[in-house]
């Protein structure tokens, strides 16, 4: 589904963010991305749908090569979907408008009906009697789970998650993640960046590390956190564990 | 007076009986007392003056004979009907919109679901007096009057109707009834120039507080789109868009109002073949708005840099498109945080349309100034000019009340109970 080969990437101020970083996704798979605050986590993510550029090397997602044809990013966009840190919820707009206006105004359905489809989401992540209100009434772990059922309305066929629960309270992380996990469930291609540990032992199928702007290491679960064969690794593990 | 440095000592000004809240709120202290008791003294004798001055020495028949001239200048009797239809439609318009604002649940908890809340009491109780004194105060003619007193029952009328059944309505037609201002925009223009069917009637012949009314309305409506235009093209990536829209408004705002009007009446001419270049009232108006979209434009600026740049993003990560992205997602939310500098930009802009008067059109100060040079009138420019304070500061004051209560429901912690 995801393919990236040595991408590199300077921010405008002349900072190496990736230096020469790889990662490839399979269909249905979920891949959880640890690794040390700065090492470019956010920033690799990011350029699977073109919120971030790079100069070298090559990214191709769901079989399109990105590149700067603007239409081909808008067609990347629309079947990946991305869940921030800071939710990112549209204030101004009631939550079930938030689910609906992309799908309405970029996949040209039919109002009435995403509407229905929306309150099935809003069903499934538990907050369907929060419908009409605004994102602002709202408790942080409630208004991620609007963020992801927002990012599901448009039926993407990869869902990003830059660290969907860090911003959150500890008591509502938990809501999150299982929200997380049921999708995983069903088979949907994740990339999630995260420090939950538990989480990824229980949902990923590849824990990958990265560190300084590349990817370190790459392991099922249970060796990654058992048995890392690098020194880098073992390091980051000493840290959070 | 009552500082909030030190709330805790004291109970809740609200809980106190009446006598007791005055004097928690104006004298809190003995200091805070002396100096409430000082301005009241001081306001009090203000108010006996102007009071005796209005009742006994001023002399008010300049403005019995002249409140046509004042109001709508030499517009032509025959006519002057689609300018009272006008005024019923906008009466109704406004009281609408006024009901179905204050009907709408809001943080405000106290006045919530109430019909009538304290303050539109007052506010209808001023609207019935001023309708019911002031033309019968002024001397009109009875059916003069009793177009006022129309005017006045429509406009509460619909105030009532809309705060009793607007909370009923769905969404939908809601937002179908803001599309009801442009229309009736449109509408006005129409009524006031003639054409399609109306006989004409050239601008040149609109004058008083009509003139200012359109002036100021037109710049209005055409500036808003035209600053939102200009604070874009200076955030984009297209170097001669951004530097055009920088040289743009850093020109405008650097030359005062009064030449870019000398500017718009005499060169223009020259440039232009007579042909083709606008009216005298349109080449002002045009230069109104361009001056005000300058304005306009700083004020969208700083509403656009208030938006968290996520914002953005999560649109783009959903599949917008950066238009589909800047109309649904950023500006709602920019035009929302420079609502109140806006209003002020457009109360600026109404108080700017005394300008006109010095390049020789017959604005409301205009039209006022050449009552005064008529000797017949000698002497009461006192009297002109406090009915002219009062017309202005009523135009802004409404303009003032009328953003507030769009603040309000443009604040997504107001809509807590929403249907
Ligand atoms: N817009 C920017 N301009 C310049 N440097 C940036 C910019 N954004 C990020 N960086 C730098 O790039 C590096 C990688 O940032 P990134 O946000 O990808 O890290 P991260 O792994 O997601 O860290 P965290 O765990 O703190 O979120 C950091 O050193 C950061 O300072
Ligand atoms: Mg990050």
């Amino acid at each position: 589904m995801i393919r990236a080969e040595g991408v590199e990437k300077w921010y405008p101020n002349g900072f190496h963010a990736l230096r020469g970083a790889s990662l490839t996704v399979n269909r249905g798979e979920v891949v959880v991305i640890m690794g040390p605050s700065g090492s470019g986590k956010s920033t690799f993510i990011r350029t699977f749908n073109a919120l971030e550029d790079f100069q070298k090397g090559s990214i191709t997602v769901d079989g399109l090569a990105l590149s700067n044809d603007v239409r081909q990013i808008d067609a990347i966009r629309r079947e990946v979907g991305m869940v921030f840190q800071q939710f990112n919820l549209f204030p101004h707009l009631s939550v079930l408008e938030n689910l609906t206006l992309a799908p309405v105004l970029v996949r040209k359905r039919p109002r009435a009906e995403v509407e229905l489809q929306a309150m099935a989401l809003l069903e499934r992540v538990g907050i369907a009697e929060q419908a009409e209100k605004f994102p602002g009434q709202l408790s942080g772990g409630q208004q991620q789970r609007v963020a992801i059922a927002r990012a599901l309305c448009m039926e993407p066929r990869i869902l990003l998650f830059d660290e969907p629960t860090s911003s959150l309270d500890p008591e509502m992380v938990r809501e999150v993640l299982d929200v997380i996990q049921a999708l995983a469930a069903e088979a949907i291609t994740m990339v999630v960046v995260t420090h939950e540990v538990r989480f990824a032992r229980q949902v990923a199928h590849r824990v990958v590390l990265m560190d300084e702007g590349v990817v370190v290491e790459q392991a099922d679960p249970e060796s990654f956190f058992t048995a890392p064969r690098h020194e880098r690794t073992q390091r980051f593990l000493e840290q959070i564990l | 007076m009552g500082t909030p440095s030190f709330p805790a000592k004291r109970l809740p000004v609200a809980a106190l009986l009446p006598l007791k809240r005055l004097r928690a709120q104006l004298a809190p202290t003995v200091a805070d007392g002396l100096l409430s008791l000082g301005l009241l003294a001081l306001i009090a004798w203000a108010a006996v003056q102007l009071g005796g001055w209005a009742i006994g020495r001023a002399d008010w028949a300049v403005l019995q004979l002249n409140s046509m001239l004042l109001l709508v200048g030499r517009y032509p009797l025959a006519e002057q009907w689609r300018l009272w239809l006008l005024g019923a439609l906008l009466a109704a318009q406004a009281g609408l919109s006024w009901g179905l604002l204050r009907a709408w649940p809001r943080a405000d908890r106290r006045e919530q679901g109430q019909l009538w809340p304290r303050h539109d009491r007052i506010a209808a109780v001023l609207i019935t007096l001023l309708a019911l004194l002031l033309p019968a105060a002024l001397g009109l003619a009875g059916a003069l009057q009793g177009r006022w007193w129309l005017l006045a029952a429509v406009l509460l009328a619909l105030r009532w109707a809309a705060g009793r059944w607007g909370p009923g309505l769905h969404r939908r037609t809601l937002k179908l009834l803001g599309l009801l201002w442009p229309l009736l925009y449109l509408l006005g223009f129409w009524l006031i120039g003639g054409g399609l069917g109306l006989a004409a009637v050239a601008p040149g012949e609109w004058g008083g507080l009509l003139l200012t009314l359109v002036m100021a309305s037109f710049a209005m409506a055409l500036s808003f789109p035209l600053g939102v235009l200009l604070a874009l093209g200076r955030r984009s990536n297209l170097p001669l868009l951004r530097w055009g829209s920088v040289a743009y408004i850093e020109f405008i705002r650097g030359a005062p109002l009064i030449t870019l009007l000398f500017i718009g009446q005499n060169i223009l001419g020259f440039l232009l073949p007579a042909s083709i270049s606008p009216d005298r009232v349109w080449r002002a108006a045009w230069v109104l708005t361009l001056f005000a979209a300058a304005y306009l434009a700083e004020a969208v600026r700083s509403g656009l840099a208030a938006v968290p740049r996520g914002q953005l993003e999560a649109a783009r990560s959903l599949g917008l498109n950066q238009a589909q992205a800047l109309v649904t997602v950023v500006i709602p939310q920019a035009l929302r945080v420079a609502l109140p500098t806006m209003v002020g930009q457009f109360i600026a802009l109404v108080q700017d349309t005394t300008l006109l008067s010095l390049i020789g059109l017959l604005d409301l100060l205009g039209m006022a100034r050449g009552i005064m040079a008529n000797p017949e009138f000698l002497g009461h420019s006192s009297e002109l000019y406090l009915v002219l304070a009062v017309l202005y500061w009523s135009c802004c004051a409404a303009l003032g009340l009328g953003s507030r209560a769009l603040e309000r429901r443009l604040d997504p912690r107001s809509l807590a109970g929403r249907p």
